[in-house]
């Protein structure tokens, strides 16, 4: 039965057009970033180019390719940014539209007039959630190793792995907003607020929980980059103790350290950099099955 | 079928904080009727239906479908129902026939896509099939909604105001569906409706509900014996009504 509610679900998102539109901006995103690295590094090779010229008709040494030095996989570093905002957002709708179809469609009054169980109706919803955005990454990984084959020529085998397991957290990541927009699908019976409040779930958990638990530096919650100075107040000292469960900061590091885009740390702290993460997706699966056991399927939702 | 078709003892329901919306209700409906469930708007008739098709659990009382209790035996009822609600809409982004294998799969039919196809003959309604839902008039989904309640051959099949949103067309159809399927397969048949007229041609037996109270039920031509001197139904059912 799970298997029947997941194929049939995939089925439905597979013709909504609001999915499709999504999945085609985060590919083409996807396709930016490998544009945006090869751009970077296009300008950078220019720049030594002109520069080795330079110093060699002054008949000074040249400094070896600076670009030699950095990481392959830094090309798509503009991926870790991507995944938490429009992968996030695909993600949400992808958990909204498999629950409130039922309810306004008033097609849940059928489901549960048949044989099948409220926990594997809501499993399969699950399962189907998990498949979906398992192929939007795998569309989006066979981009990205795209892009490298462009700009590189070939690809590593331990860079093709890298890849594998950054977009393998990058599922566990985004199944947490698939979850979201199931839980607040279930939340309330007007489609708009439920689209409302998973949007600013998503809002809180990308930007605002950041902002606290950072420190107050801004542009931590948009780009991955090295800390500056942490600040003195106590307030955010405080807060800042919360890091750990900043799931987008935990995720943007532990993506940065599979892709080697950032500070090296050990094995162990990656791990316990992605167990927020997945505790988070646990208790949100948790919470997804006993909102649909107490949920009431006999009355139509508001469409509005 | 030995036992009734369906047998509520005592039924009562009430939502949250709201007045009671089902009384007690004490009623037996034996199988091979056709039964008219009539009464005015929030009378209780689909708090009844939800209650009989396990999507709600009662208050209190005891409410039997095929022999089996709604709320213990919830698979075994829903194994035995079909199921058609006021509003359905279906998947209108998928085809007629696709909505229906689904249907059929969570009924556990075994070869649903043969199910489906025959469902559809039978309801002269094949050209429907690989048309999506969401381009139907009110008539062609009602059709595609009475094959999802029946792809399963049910024995009792319960039907919320089917004939709300039809043209005079539709409502003959399936008038002539429901007379159908009571024969041909033998289903048990639990219509809520307001269409009086429907139900002295269509069922086999009424019952009035009011302010979630059986008022009355019985035989049609009973009925008429009763109220000899109404000229129609619906006069009946406005006396009754008014008695209450």
């Amino acid at each position: 039965m799970i298997a029947t509610v997941a194929s049939h679900q995939v089925l439905s998102l597979r013709r909504q057009r609001v999915f499709l539109a999504m999945l085609a901006t985060l590919l083409t995103m996807t396709a930016l970033a490998g544009v945006l690295g090869w751009s970077s590094h296009q300008t950078i090779v220019r720049v030594y180019d002109e520069a080795v010229k330079l110093l060699a008709s002054t008949g000074k040494p040249a400094p070896p390719n600076p670009f030699l030095l950095k990481p392959t996989l830094s090309l798509l570093s503009n991926m870790v940014v991507y995944i938490p905002l429009i992968g996030a957002l695909l993600a949400l709708i992808v958990g909204h539209l498999s629950i409130v179809d039922d309810e306004t469609n008033g097609t849940g009054r059928l489901v549960f007039s048949r044989q099948v169980s409220r926990t594997s109706y809501v499993l399969g919803k699950i399962v189907s959630a998990a498949i979906v955005v398992a192929v939007v990454l795998t569309a989006s990984l066979g981009v990205s190793v795209a892009a490298l084959l462009v700009v590189n020529r070939a690809i590593a085998g331990a860079d093709l792995g890298r890849l594998v397991m950054f977009y393998g957290l990058s599922w566990l990541y985004l199944m947490v907003f698939a979850l979201i927009g199931m839980v607040t699908a279930l939340m309330t019976r007007r489609r708009s607020i439920a689209l409302l409040s998973a949007m600013g779930a998503w809002l809180v958990i990308t930007f605002v929980i950041p902002q606290f638990t950072s420190g107050l530096r801004p542009t931590q919650s948009l780009n991955p980059i090295t800390d500056p100075a942490s600040t003195s107040q106590t307030f955010f000292k405080i807060t800042s103790k919360f890091r750990p469960y900043s799931i987008v900061e935990q995720y943007k590091r532990a993506s940065g350290r599979i892709l080697q885009t950032s500070t090296v740390e050990s094995l162990g702290h990656t791990i316990q950099r992605i167990l927020p993460i997945a505790g988070a997706a646990v208790v949100l699966v948790l919470l997804t099955i006993r909102l649909v056991q107490r949920h009431d399927f006999s009355r139509s939702a508001n469409s509005e | 079928m030995d036992a009734a078709a369906i047998e509520m003892t005592g039924v009562r329901h009430r939502y949250d904080d709201t007045c009671e919306i089902l009384r007690g209700i004490d009623l037996t409906i034996e199988p091979g009727e056709v039964f008219g469930f009539l009464g005015h708007n929030g009378a209780g008739k689909t708090t009844a239906i939800n209650i009989l098709t396990t999507l709600i659990v009662p208050t209190s009382g005891l409410a039997r479908v095929c022999g089996y209790d709604v709320v213990e035996q919830r698979r075994e009822v829903t194994g035995c129902i079909g199921y058609l609600p006021s509003d359905v809409r279906l998947y209108g982004h998928m085809t007629a026939a696709e909505n229906l294998e689904f249907f059929a799969k969570l009924s556990g039919v075994s070869e649903p896509r043969k199910a489906v196809a025959e469902t559809l003959d039978y309801l002269d309604c094949a050209d429907l099939a690989n048309k999506r839902v969401g381009s139907f008039s009110t008539g062609m989904r009602q059709r595609i909604g009475i094959a999802q309640a029946i792809v399963h051959r049910p024995k009792v099949l319960f039907l919320d105001e089917p004939t709300s949103g039809l043209d005079p067309l539709g409502v003959r159809q399936l008038r002539e569906t429901i007379l159908r399927l009571n024969s041909d397969l033998g289903m048990t048949v639990f219509m809520n409706t307001h269409l009086l007229s429907e139900v002295s041609k269509v069922c086999t037996t009424i019952g009035v509900l009011n302010h979630g109270e059986l008022i009355y039920k019985d035989s049609i031509e009973e009925t008429t014996r009763r109220f000899p001197d109404e000229a129609s139904l619906e006069d009946i059912y406005v006396r009754m009504e008014a008695e209450s």
